[in-house]
């Protein structure tokens, strides 16, 4: 079995659940956040290994045994899983359920994409600093970053790109680019950013500088799929029955 | 250059900034109480880091500062913030200069003691339990579930069973009781972690660069950081020397989670099997020093220096002639 891992609101992973079922993965399961949210079982266990059962509302029963590939963009637990809480204990529960959803997903066997990290369920959610930094150390010019303790917080998470700029979003998996032409040097420096960063596919944000050179302008581990178009899925496809082909 | 970083009056802090100053290590301390009387600024170009910090009336380059001892608290509960409105300018300094400290810390190429991403793996004791295991260490039987019809057969099957929070939300290890029994069905609400009593002696062993300094802790409370409270005796706490294959496994396990400072649960069996319960990636060291003597705080400064000394090193090496390296 494998499993598209998705908020019910994710149209990126919808898409790919669509694409990939048309590309013949099967059997192939929608799980989706919501449907956690109100799983009528949940049995974790750690011994010589780590396993997992979730009972469906729907019926649906998934067993760790039985799973070989997971696409998975979950960003955390369902807000409907948190208000049934009383609001004192709403943040325990946040703080347990991100705990307990960190440990199951990364438990699946079988190649997961990508699989979580505390800094990210679907992948590390890097501060803007830190992406500019592992970029430029990957290879990839990067605009001049400046950070102070003056500096309004949310200011820093928005795109480094100057306004007006030609813009190109791609996605690395597993060392390829998909989603735009660039330079080899690039693409290469995008792979190594996603080793550098520890996930098999990430989302890239970058724009032609002065000098005309594509230039790092952000990086997600939750990025829109659509952007790599067949061939990423046929790439995904590739990656999650790797380990069944070999 | 070292730096330190938290409230001096803080005990494990304390300790470390007696054990430098008795070492004649220079350091600079960073006061997080005196938060509007300091600033930072960094900018990233070409694969480095540079910038400044000023702390009072002094400013130091953040090249300079070759290893780092964070001890932050959370900034938002400082007492200088007591009386702030939420939407306050001094509240909302002190969170972007707490900020900006932390993300230049995650990039220094200075050794720091710890760095929040792989402190992180704490806050899911489970997701830990599987990289402990990973390392060799035994864990204990674990189950979590929403489902109290699980947790009955679960305690059937064990006997004795604990139950804990599994974030870095901090809760007491209690043992799962009959009258614990009666409310389960509140777990339906949020799945909750039940583990098999593993029967042994308690060692907590932190690790510092290649240093290991383990102390057993001898109680009958389920949790003995609670010892007074659950059993009405204090826990008995007293060093001892590991073997050497136990000492590398814990040094490695460290490694593998990128922590250069931890402190290490282990339960040793009566049949001498070594189980890990959780790795604490900012340890209250001072506790075990006090009680069994060990120079844990000592350990933290000599690793600091050492880093200290190590750039100072390559600096004389980059600069000096063949002759001078060769001497070295």
């Amino acid at each position: 079995m494998w499993i598209v891992l998705c908020s019910a609101t994710d149209a990126s992973a919808l898409w790919a659940y669509d694409g990939l079922r048309q590309m013949g993965l099967r059997p192939l399961e929608l799980v989706t956040a919501e449907a956690l949210a109100s799983a009528a079982q949940w049995k974790h266990t750690l011994n010589g290994g780590a396993h997992l059962t979730i009972s469906l509302a729907d019926g649906r029963s998934i067993y760790s045994s039985a799973i070989r590939g997971v696409l998975n963009r979950l960003t955390g637990p369902a807000p409907e899983m948190l208000q049934r809480a009383v609001s004192s204990d709403r943040d325990y529960v946040q703080a347990e359920m991100y705990a307990f959803y960190l440990s199951w997903i990364y438990s699946l066997p079988g190649v997961v994409i990508n699989r979580p990290t505390p800094l990210g369920l679907s992948g590390p959610w890097f501060h803007p600093s830190e992406w500019v930094y592992r970029a430029s150390r990957a290879g990839l010019p990067t605009p001049h970053y400046r950070l102070s303790g003056r500096d309004p917080m949310d200011e820093a998470f928005g795109t480094l790109a100057p306004a007006g700029a030609t813009t190109l979003n791609l996605i690395t998996l597993c060392g390829n680019v998909y989603g735009g032409y660039v330079p080899a040097s690039t693409a290469r420096g995008c792979a190594g950013l996603a080793e550098s960063a520890g996930t098999d596919l990430l989302g890239l944000s970058l724009y032609l500088n002065r000098d005309s050179r594509w230039t790092f302008a952000g990086a997600m581990p939750l990025p829109d799929l659509t952007v790599g178009g067949t061939p990423l899925l046929r790439a995904l496809a590739n990656k999650l029955t790797e380990g069944v082909r070999a | 250059m070292i730096l330190l970083c938290g409230i001096p009056s803080e005990t494990p802090l304390r300790m470390v900034i007696s054990r430098l100053e008795d070492m004649g290590a220079q350091f600079v301390l960073l006061n997080q109480r005196k938060f509007a009387d300091c600033d930072i600024w960094l900018e990233i170009a070409d694969g480095e880091v540079t910038g400044e910090l000023r702390i009072g009336r002094d400013t130091y380059e953040l090249e300079e500062f070759t290893a780092i001892y964070p001890r932050l608290m959370d900034d938002r509960f400082l007492p200088e913030l007591a009386e702030e409105p939420q939407d306050s300018p001094v509240r909302s300094y002190c969170r972007s200069f707490h900020d900006a400290l932390t993300r230049w810390m995650e990039i220094s190429p200075a050794l720091v003691i710890n760095r929040c991403a792989p402190m992180a793996s704490n806050s899911s004791k489970p997701f830990q339990a599987q990289l402990i295991r990973e390392q060799g260490f035994l864990v204990p039987e674990t189950l979590i579930t929403d489902d109290p019809e699980l947790v009955r057969a679960f305690r059937a099957k064990h006997g004795r069973v604990i139950y804990k929070s599994i974030s870095a939300v901090r809760s007491i290890v209690q043992e799962l009781s009959d009258e614990d029994e009666e409310r389960l069905e509140r777990i339906r609400w949020c799945p909750t972690q039940f583990q098999a009593y593993v029967d042994g002696t308690n060692l907590r062993v932190h690790t510092i660069g290649d240093e290991a300094f383990a102390t057993a802790v001898r109680t009958d409370a389920c949790d003995y950081r609670y010892a007074g409270k659950q059993t009405g005796e204090p826990a008995a706490l007293r060093e001892v020397i590991l073997s050497e294959e136990l000492k590398e496994q814990c040094l490695r396990l460290s490694a593998s989670l990128g922590l250069e400072f931890a402190g290490i649960d282990l339960k040793v069996t009566p049949d001498d099997e070594v189980y890990c319960f959780e790795v604490n990636p900012s340890p209250a060291f001072s506790y075990y020093e006090a009680n069994a003597g060990q120079p844990i705080s000592a350990g933290v400064a000599r690793r600091l220096m050492s880093a200290a000394a190590y750039k100072d090193q390559a600096a004389l090496v980059q600069g000096a002639p063949l002759e001078a390296i060769v001497a070295i």
